[in-house]
């Protein structure tokens, strides 16, 4: 189910009906209510599904519990924990890299002059949502591990936080330690919570339908005939994509903190505005916070993270961004991503830059941004951009001829929609859209800022008539994470 | 609870509200004139209208529309002479050109052509060949001074009635509830983006799942082609009965592949000129149709101008030297 589906419109408001209306004191039943309607959500996919997830619960429940009664450190704690990381990493391996890794042997085995026909590879359908679902059981596993966090004896309570189905399909990617003890606890119904998650609701749509969505066929043609284009337009193309991605997944995660807000549940933040970042680093403390905060506790950390020698500090650098790469997909496309945005921290690590804007927003005191930090905002953006022609491109040799077309004699003839649509219309959506972000840019949960009523009510009503503006009958568009 | 459903009802209303006087102001809606069914039984528009008509999520097509005291859309007025030289050119929305300014239509670029011609353009969304062929029987008096008639026939769907009887399906659009919801521009906007044909298709492919209606998939008819063809054939040649129509000059602007086989040999056996448009649109480099619908754009009304005008000079016209119409046949 999508959350910008109808299907979703009449789903959740009888979910929050039930939720606090009937269920309002009974925290069981609240909790069973959430686990059921997250298997309703998650099945409309396909059920089989549900057998996955099932199964990824069952295991680390147990395994959870076993880890739990053993002394900590033990032998017998141990090969649990290596149960639950087995169990989930070889799920996610199958389903997602199985093909791409026999694949890649194959193809290295004509490299060297042997022909091998291949039977080995399946044709698997990758379940959505696998790599964001088995990280938060693995993260619960190696809590109770560390001794962070208790085993929960409630079933239903570890299925409803794995499976909770705001964050289920595309994150953000919760740990143990923050939602399960959310989702144990009664709840009270909040009025301004509600209201808050509402708003989230509505700005994700917006960046949904308006920003992603209809950027979508642009984007494509682009990609797609990338070989006929001339430079300004595969650089527009790349700048766009970098839009659409944005818009996409950080609009999901305000949809999802949004949703959970209305069930009287925090998610973590998921973004914090990253195009207004001054350099790589910090970047990615503003994109997709759930992720790399994963990586970097689970990964990066134990590998001794930066505080051991340069060699093996900038060794973690490339492993935690390669991982990071190949968790996207199984394509050589997302490793290239990961290394280039590895090529471009260690510069900064090196000069012990990658931390020099941390907790300091751009502009801030100011009405608008300095010469040199808005210089550093697009310098960031532009590396960016060029980084997400790998991350779009079909395989790496169509990355490469769209890297090498936005080096070829540079013309600027006009740019034809797809569909006939007028460009100027994207270009002004583009302005208003980054002066709105920057103007928020404080506080990614309160997208309306406003102190008086009135201007919060006129955003609300300009949102949803620039909802109709960019509506398109045609497509009924999924989230381009759903695929991770 | 109670509080916030009461503020998302109270901000709701308040933001349809404000997106009505949005609507308006920006002028997104389609606004199509009113309809009537003449003494003669004709339906046609309102006669004397004139107003815009706006296509797509953000305007994409803007047109002006002007009916005249005939009750079609057009610059002229229609006033044929025994002197003159007149074509009339009927047929459904395509000829209607509600999509282009009333002054920018195919009758007024084929008049740009060839100047001493007049075009007449009887058009009107949702015509068939029954609905045209009674507009011509119901005006004898203007169609006996027309030198030509021109007869446009998209698909065979426009054949699908052998008689014609008053129908006013149409003009319930413009009743009762359809009257009032009319009036919401707002709402016009949203059935015109398809948002609201969306949610009721989507409820509607629920219900039937739920209660399974109409389960089972369509039987492939084999036959369908032919009989399509038979009863195309048979509806022509019991619409042409009437011996008044023998005697005009019919021609009919048809795209050959969409006609079956019979009914396109029945023409050229009975000597029945046909326009066929089809080969020239599909060879054009440029996009023909606009971006929300398959109706002609500039280019695609220039090409059909250009064939109607071909045909009108190799057909009716003695040229001259430089290829202008000296003299009509």
């Amino acid at each position: 189910m999508l959350f910008n589906s109808l299907e979703y419109f009449v789903f959740l408001p009888l979910v929050f009906f039930l939720y606090w209306k009937v269920l309002g004191n009974k925290l069981t039943g609240q909790n069973i209510l959430l686990l059921v309607s997250s298997y309703v959500f998650y099945g409309w996919w396909d059920w089989r599904f549900l057998l996955l997830i099932l199964a990824s619960t069952l295991v680390d429940f147990y395994a959870g519990q076993r880890i739990g009664r053993a002394i900590q450190g033990s032998r017998t704690a141990q090969r649990w924990l290596w149960v639950s990381i087995l169990f989930n990493i070889g799920m996610l391996g199958f389903f997602k890299y199985f093909n791409f890794f026999i694949g890649s042997f194959i193809d290295s085995l004509d490299v060297i002059g042997y022909k091998v026909q291949s039977i080995w590879t399946l044709n698997i359908i990758l379940p959505v949502g696998i790599s964001f679902y088995t990280f938060q059981t693995l993260s619960y596993s190696l809590d109770i591990y560390r001794g962070k966090v208790k085993p929960t004896r409630n079933f239903i309570d570890f299925a409803a936080f794995v499976s909770f189905f705001p964050q289920l399909v595309a994150g953000p990617i919760e740990r143990s330690s923050h939602l399960l003890p959310q989702i144990e606890k009664p709840r009270k119904f909040s009025y301004n919570n509600s209201a808050d998650g509402l708003k989230l609701l509505l700005y994700g749509l917006l960046k949904k339908v308006v920003i992603a969505d209809s950027l979508a066929p642009i984007v494509d043609d682009i990609f797609t005939n990338h070989l006929s284009y001339s430079p300004a337009i595969l650089l527009m193309g790349a700048v766009f994509f970098g839009f659409q991605i944005y818009g996409d997944f950080s609009g999901y995660s305000d949809m999802a903190i949004g949703t959970a807000k209305l069930f009287g549940i925090e998610l973590r933040s998921n973004f914090r505005f990253p195009y207004f970042s001054r350099n790589i680093g910090e970047f990615w403390r503003r994109w997709h916070i759930s992720l790399s905060t994963w990586f970097r506790d689970y990964l990066y950390i134990p590998l001794g993270g930066s505080r051991v020698a340069k060699p093996k500090a900038l060794r973690n650098i490339f492993i935690i961004f390669l991982v990071s790469g190949l968790w996207h997909g199984a394509n050589w496309t997302f490793l290239v991503w990961g290394g280039i945005h590895a090529f471009l921290f260690v510069p900064l690590f090196v000069l012990g830059a990658n931390r020099k804007y941390k907790g300091k927003h751009l502009g801030e005191g100011r009405i608008l941004p300095g010469i040199r930090e808005s210089l550093a905002v697009l310098v960031t953006f532009i590396m960016v951009s060029l980084s997400w022609i790998f991350f779009r491109a079909e395989s790496l040799s169509a990355a490469w001829n769209y890297f090498k077309g936005l080096f070829s004699t540079w013309e600027f003839p006009a740019y034809l929609h797809p569909q006939g649509y007028r460009m100027s219309d994207y270009f002004i959506l583009l302005l208003v859209f980054l002066t709105y972000e920057y103007r928020i840019r404080f506080n990614e949960r309160d997208p309306f800022p406003f102190k008086t009523g009135t201007i919060r009510f006129i955003s609300y009503a300009l949102m949803v008539f620039a909802l109709l503006l960019f509506y398109d009958s045609g497509t009924d568009r999924s989230f381009i994470y759903f695929q991770f | 609870m109670e509080r916030l459903l009461i503020k998302i009802l109270f901000y709701g209303a308040l933001i349809l509200f404000i997106l009505e006087g949005l609507v308006r102001v920006f002028h997104l809606h389609k606004g199509t004139p009113e309809r009537m069914i003449d003494d003669r039984g004709v339906e046609k528009w309102v006669p004397g209208q004139s107003g815009y008509i706006a296509t797509g999520n953000r305007r994409q097509n803007f047109a002006e529309y002007r009916i005249n005291n005939f009750g079609y859309n057009s610059y002229r007025e229609f006033a044929p002479t025994e002197d003159g030289y007149e074509i009339a050119l009927i047929g459904d929305s395509f000829i209607e050109g509600f999509h282009q300014d009333y002054d920018n239509s195919i009758g007024k670029k084929i008049e740009d052509s060839l100047p001493g011609v007049e075009v007449y353009e009887f058009g009107y969304a949702g015509y068939d060949l029954a609905d045209e062929l009674h507009l011509i029987s119901a005006y004898p008096e203007l169609f006996d001074k027309i030198d030509q008639i021109v007869i446009f026939l998209q698909y065979p769907d426009d054949l699908l009635r052998g008689s014609f009887k008053i129908s006013k399906e149409r003009l319930k659009l413009q009743e009762g509830t359809y009257a009032l919801l009319k009036k919401s521009k707002l709402l016009v906007y949203l059935q015109n983006i398809r948002f609201l044909g969306n949610m009721t298709g989507k409820l509607n492919s629920w219900k039937s799942n739920l209660f399974r209606q109409g389960g089972g998939e369509e039987k492939r008819d084999q036959n369908k082609e032919q009989r399509l063809g038979d009863l195309t054939l048979h509806n022509f040649k019991s619409l042409l009965t009437d011996p008044g129509l023998k005697t005009k000059k019919i021609s009919f602007l048809v795209d050959r592949k969409s006609f079956p086989d019979q009914f396109m040999s029945y023409l050229e056996k009975e000597g029945i000129s046909t326009i066929d448009y089809g080969e020239a649109l599909e060879f054009q480099q440029t996009p023909v149709t606009l971006i929300y619908d398959m109706h002609w754009n500039d280019q695609g009304r220039k090409v059909i101008a250009e064939e109607l005008i071909s045909f009108i000079r190799v057909h009716y016209g003695i040229l001259a030297e430089n290829g202008d119409i000296l003299k009509m046949k």
